[in-house]
């Protein structure tokens, strides 16, 4: 998973969930419609017109009072299993932590990334399968030991037996969380070496959009010299090659004490070792507005690589006229924000034959910085999304397996969410050659390379006919488990010392969360209501 | 039953978690570096100089991962080492950095883990980072790893050569050596260094080259009690002694010709000839000593029961494996003038040359090749050494450069031709190297 | 005592399925009964005969697989019903993690009580369960009785009209088996609906106006507790300690009148052996209906 932000398209989100569940919804309904015509008749039809109207019934009647009840008796029942040993665990972790990540890198800019990452890593490891364990075992267990039968005696609806579960848990776990976090806030701020203290902080940074031109100036995709990450692109210096970054609605808010901050982390590639007592390959930012036929340089900077670049611009810039003669004063935010409030910054490479590397997220406009602890609760947050999201799949499951079934299923979920959905994208977007995995079996049996073609004849056929089924599985996977991927990814902002972007991480992983909401529902609704709630 | 309330039985839970922490805190915390620091354990490590290798895992973290990991400690580390690569292709150094540290904490005795991780650091790492102060940075932090490795490890004298190799050829051989060389006295962070070098790395604020022989000098001294499986052992050995040339080499190279370097060579010769050169090797006909005289060869013959011309001729074959006589002959003609002499005239007409001062840079040539000429008259086995080879050609290669540029004829004979004749194979790769170097078109 | 029925049950059928959908046991087979309004019901029938199988169908935790079931009047599965019913499971099947407060005050919140009510009902219960002594201890410590108990208080912390009880004397000590039965019959005093399945005939005899015994999932025998045990064609008489005088003397009446005197002891069969003739002419005849001598079946002659 790279770090780039990209804004996250919520009006295509949602087409896809609705196609998706939809679709599923409809399936189910035509199954259900078909067997219960097959098995009793006419009356089938009813029958299932009745079941679906039931969940919407329940759905309207759920009372809060009793779900606030089950939710009481759910943390009641988890605090009486000792769950809060869980803090015995993250205290000792945190009496030595230290001891281990003192001596991680030498450099306190890149100790506070890993004080950060170890902070937020060990609260969502702590709390995610602890809660897992929770949400998957309790009802079950409840079923096996028929304390249920006494409750669903009692005027309560089923599905409110899951929402209190579901409830519950997510209190209990945000009142973990809570804790947690704040404990973890602390020990950052008292870890953090005085010198780097300054960077404790939430950058709000504004991208915009890339493109580059080629050495003669026509539009390009940039130099690939070779890098196995392909994020960044290259351009060549000393040429009309350049990379133009487009911002959107610029204006003077964005400033910091009447000064743009543009920060950037270029990665230089040399082609020649040129002069390297520099410290880096020169460069410089040319301001464009194309409405008032205006472009401004800058002085030439030099690149750090890895680093933040920070250039701090006055807004007043003094830039020779047309004709070369005079000095003229331009205001960056009245003059060089064009008409669409767009400013656009050109890129160059000063030093011929070398080459100057960079991605979307390389150069951005850093606005008034929010406090740490802005960027590090919603990354606290981000841990609490995914942990609610476990505890609605674990109840869920719950409802139609037993204990160490639903942990299974659960744990996998999860697992196969964080780690291999990109793995999954990338068999399924058909880029991979041999990606069938009975074909991939085969030409590991029979060594045979990927190019060559599989010879013709019945196995051939066998092969893609299971595959295919494989692949639509797989693809039936990649659309329902969720991505949390998603979730990590707000770590990695507050480790960078960025805020979390709402656009590309908030908002993407609320709607992940929420996606599940009713689905969750659905399933636990039924499989209850369908279920015989005796254990044997 | 329990005649103790649900009170004071937490209570005595969180007073004996206390109590049980104590010792844990007070045997298990690792030093800071500094002396008496660290709990008990840490303590007596350093006192007794026993790493755990020999104590077996005290270190209470890598204990305790590898405890809690209930023995998957294998696929862990792959894991983490997977990580690691994955991290460094999208170039997260610290990322890389902390993994890289995890992953010692599991396999802390592994050496191939050390050595391929802080040559890593050391090479790779620091490679891709632009400022050379950076790359600087990277190369100490392959250092540091590795000096870690060596505390933790008495028993691979590899990793202490690998440490002095890094202290020695990637600070003084590096394409940024010089910038790399002055770092390593005055490190690039003055602020926290105050304008002296790493103390981790350099505490005693000398030279590289004299850092790495003592570094090569701890591992030849492991060596004699656990078996490098690296190199020749002959050629592991002499590394201290290399160490001590290339300190005098590289005064010279930046162009130092005062009587520091002149000791230095002094100093080489004395440890190549005494020290190194009248140590025992064996070899199949019984042990030879590199420096011998008559009287060795007959009493080694006599002791091993073998021939006197089985000891010659094997040690003549050993000597050539190490090139012992040239250094030799290398480090003796150093400390005479002639030698000092042409050596600066020839450092002096490069300089000459790189200022464009071209009559200056002919004259300074003409002389130091003149004089060189007459060094390998005296030494002709300097003239089987591709650095002595080299830098006469060097010297013919911009003199007739200067020729060129100055539309003069070159004159029929000059000194150091016979070697310009013999050693043309050479020119071409010579030739482009100075052009890189010197940036001519 | 008016004649609306409570619960219904017709033609009910239950068969239990393996995974698979394989019919494996038929629990119940076509039972049709009635339950009226303020009467104590007894189920009554040998371990595996359908007891708690019907009183699970009832409640819904169980779906029939034929036939119909309307409790105070509202299908089985209908959630609302419960609102007026109370279940004391057959072996109290609580949280274990609760005290016997926070068990009842847990169950009143699933009603629409006010906490001041269910402070109210439930010190009311715990006192009326005798369990006054042990309200604060968790019930993973509580006695098999007391479990019972408490079990019975959740029971009736929302005030039933229907109270279903599974082995309600189940477990109990001979006091302990008293105050159930006091307590049970105190329900019918506050016209409350009790049905109660158990195989402790005497507790059943006690206290239940009309019982049904089930066998092998089929309905055996129903009908009023005393009509079911009065040897019709026998006349009791009870009386103070006699002399034998006055005994002979009674005789004389009887000789008199063309009577015979039988035994004087044990005036009226027990409800075991009407219990233990029906489970044997079971065995002898399954699929048929057991008629025990009574009027009915010398009228049916």
């Amino acid at each position: 998973m790279s770090f780039d932000p990209i804004p996250y398209d919520l009006f295509d989100a949602l087409k896809h969930f609705l196609t998706v569940f939809g679709s599923t919804m409809l399936i189910a309904v035509v199954v259900c419609l078909l067997v219960g015509v097959l098995t009793r008749g006419a009356k089938g039809i009813g029958d299932v017109f009745f079941g679906i109207l039931d969940f919407f019934n329940q759905i309207i009647h759920i009372s809060p009072r009793r779900i606030w009840s089950l939710s009481t008796l759910t943390i009641r029942e988890s605090l009486r299993q000792k769950i809060l040993f869980v803090f015995i665990i993250f205290a000792v972790l945190f009496m030595f932590a230290g001891w281990f990540l003192s001596g991680a890198a030498d450099r306190p800019d890149l100790q506070i990334q890993s004080y950060i990452d170890f902070v937020l890593k060990a609260i969502s490891w702590l709390v995610i399968p602890i809660i897992l364990l929770l949400s998957c075992w309790s009802l079950p267990e409840d079923i096996r030991l028929r304390t249920i039968h006494t409750v669903v005696t009692k005027p309560v609806y089923r599905i409110e037996i899951v929402i209190g579960r579901m409830l519950g848990f997510t209190l209990l776990g945000s009142a973990i969380l809570l804790v947690m976090g704040t404990v973890g806030y602390i020990w950052i701020n008292r870890q953090v070496p005085e010198s780097v203290r300054p960077n404790l902080v939430s950058k709000v940074p504004i991208y915009g959009e890339i493109k580059f031109t080629d050495r003669e100036g026509a539009p390009s995709a940039g130099l690939n010299v070779g890098d196995i990450w392909m994020h960044r692109s290259y351009i060549e210096g000393a040429t009309k090659a350049r990379a133009i970054f487009t911002f959107k609605g610029i204006d003077e808010s964005d400033a910091i004490n009447d000064e743009l901050n543009l920060q950037s982390s270029f990665e230089a590639f040399r082609t020649h070792k040129g002069n390297m007592e520099k410290g880096g390959i020169l460069y410089q930012f040319i301001f464009v507005n194309k409405d008032k036929g205006l472009r401004v340089d800058t002085a030439p900077l030099i690149n750090k690589e890895y680093l933040e670049n920070r250039l701090k611009i006055n807004r007043k810039i003094m830039h020779e006229s047309e004709d070369g003669k005079e000095k003229v004063e331009v205001d960056i935010f009245d003059d060089l924000v064009d008409d669409n409030g767009n400013l656009t910054i050109e890129v160059q490479c000063l030093e011929a034959g070398q080459l100057l590397g960079m991605a979307r997220s390389d150069l951005y406009i850093r606005t008034p910085d929010h406090a740490f602890l802005s960027g590090y609760s919603k990354a606290v947050f981000g841990i609490w999304l995914p942990m609610v999201l476990v505890i609605m799949l674990g109840v869920t499951i719950s409802c139609f397996v037993k204990g160490p079934v639903a942990i299974l299923t659960t744990m996998t979920i999860v697992l196969v969410g964080f780690m291999s959905k990109e793995y999954m994208a990338e068999i399924l977007s058909g880029k991979m050659q041999a990606a069938g995995a009975i074909e991939a079996w085969y030409r590991l049996i029979t060594h045979m390379n990927s190019q060559t073609p599989l010879p013709d004849g019945p196995v051939k056929f066998m092969i893609g006919i299971v595959d295919l089924g494989i692949i639509n599985f797989l693809w039936l996977c990649q659309q329902i488990i969720p991505n949390f991927g998603i979730f990590s990814n707000m770590r990695e902002y507050v480790i960078k010392g960025f805020d979390v972007s709402w656009d590309a991480a908030l908002l993407p992983g609320i709607v992940t969360t929420a996606a599940y909401i009713l689905p969750c529902l659905i399933v636990s609704f039924y499989s209850l209501k369908l279920r015989e709630l005796e254990a044997k | 039953m329990n005649t103790l309330t649900s009170e004071h039985r937490k209570l005595a839970y969180i007073i004996a978690i206390i109590v049980l922490l104590i010792p844990v805190i007070w045997l298990g915390m690792p030093s800071t570096g500094e002396d008496g620091s660290g709990g008990e354990l840490a303590k007596l490590r350093v006192e007794h100089e026993l790493g755990e290798s020999t104590l077996g895992d005290v270190d209470p973290s890598s204990a305790s991962m590898n405890f809690v990991l209930l023995g998957l400690r294998g696929i862990a580390t792959n894991l983490l080492w997977m990580d690691a690569n994955e991290h460094q292709k999208k170039k997260e150094w610290a990322k890389l950095r902390s993994t890289v540290d995890s992953i010692i904490l599991l396999q802390p005795h592994y050496m191939k883990v050390w050595d391929f991780q802080g040559w890593n650091l050391a090479y790779n790492v620091s490679a891709e980072w632009d400022a050379v102060e950076d790359r600087y940075f990277w190369v100490k932090e392959g250092i540091k790893f590795l000096n870690e490795g060596v505390t933790r490890n008495e028993r691979f004298p590899e990793l202490d050569w690998k440490v002095g190799n890094l202290h020695g050829q990637k600070v003084g051989r590096s394409d940024e050596w010089r910038l790399f060389r002055k770092f390593y006295k005055v490190d690039p962070d003055t602020e926290r260094f105050e304008n002296g070098p790493d103390p981790e790395i350099n505490p005693e604020r000398l030279d590289n080259y004299q850092v790495a022989k003592e570094k090569f000098l701890f591992a030849n001294e492991k060596e004699l009690k656990h078996k490098q499986h690296l190199q020749m052992r002959m050629l592991f050995r002499a590394s201290p002694w290399h160490a001590q040339f290339d300190y005098a080499n590289a005064m010279q190279r930046e162009g130092k010709f005062g009587t520091q370097r002149t000791d230095a060579w002094d100093q080489g010769f004395e440890d190549w000839t005494e020290i190194f050169g009248r140590e025992e090797f064996i070899t199949p006909k019984g042990s030879v000593v590199l420096e011998w005289s008559e009287p060795d060869i007959e009493n080694l013959a006599k002791r091993d029961n073998v021939s006197k011309e089985d000891k010659r001729y094997w040690t003549g074959r050993y000597q050539n494996m190490v090139n012992y006589l040239f250094w030799r002959t290398r480090a003796k003609s150093e400390s005479e003038s002639d030698t000092i002499d042409a050596h600066k005239s020839l450092y002096d007409g490069e300089q000459l040359f790189l200022k464009a001062e071209f009559d200056g840079a002919k004259a300074e040539l003409e002389k130091g090749m003149a004089l060189y000429a007459s060094v390998l008259n005296k030494y002709p086995s300097l003239m089987h050494e591709d650095l002595a080879i080299e830098e006469g050609l060097q010297a013919i290669i911009l003199w007739r450069y200067i020729h060129e540029l100055k539309g003069l004829k070159l004159p029929e004979s000059f000194p150091l031709k016979s070697l310009w004749i013999k050693e043309q194979g050479r020119v071409p790769s010579l030739e482009s190297d100075l052009r890189r170097r010197f940036g001519i078109q | 005592m008016d004649n609306e029925s409570v619960i219904q049950i017709s033609n009910l059928t239950k068969i239990y399925r393996d995974f698979w959908g394989r019919k494996k046991v038929r629990a119940l087979n076509s039972l049709s009964l009635e339950v009226k309004k303020g009467e104590i019901f007894g189920l009554l029938g040998p371990n595996g005969s359908g007891k708690t199988t019907t009183l699970k169908l009832l409640l819904g935790l169980l779906f029939p697989s034929e036939g119909e079931i309307k409790v105070l009047g509202q299908p089985a599965s209908n959630v609302e019903k419960n609102e007026h019913i109370g279940y004391l499971p057959e072996e109290s099947y609580l949280y274990r993690f609760l005290n016997a407060e926070e068990t009842l005050d847990f169950y009143g919140r699933l009603f629409k009580m006010s906490a001041e009510e269910r402070r109210k009902r439930s010190a009311e219960l715990i006192e009326k369960v005798g369990l006054g002594h042990a309200k604060k201890r968790q019930l993973k410590e509580y006695s098999k009785g007391m479990t019972r108990r408490i079990g019975l208080a959740q029971a009736l912390i929302n005030n039933p009209d229907l109270v279903l009880l599974d082995e309600p004397t189940s477990g109990l000590d001979p006091l302990g088996t008293d105050d159930m039965k006091r307590m049970i019959l105190e329900l019918k005093a506050q016209g409350k609906t009790v049905l109660m399945c158990s195989h402790l005939l005497a507790d059943v005899q006690d206290v239940c106006d009309r019982i049904a015994i089930l066998y092998g999932g089929e309905l055996k025998v129903m009908g009023r507790v005393e009509d079911l045990l009065k040897e019709q064609d026998e006349t009791q008489i009870q009386t103070s300690r006699l002399s034998d005088e006055a005994i002979k003397e009674i005789e004389q009446v009887v000789a008199k009148h063309n009577g015979k005197v039988g035994t004087i002891d044990h005036p009226t069969a027990t409800l075991e052996s009407l219990f233990l003739k029906t489970v044997q002419e079971s065995k002898e005849r399954p699929g048929q209906r057991f008629v025990p001598d009574t009027q009915e079946k010398k009228a049916a002659e």
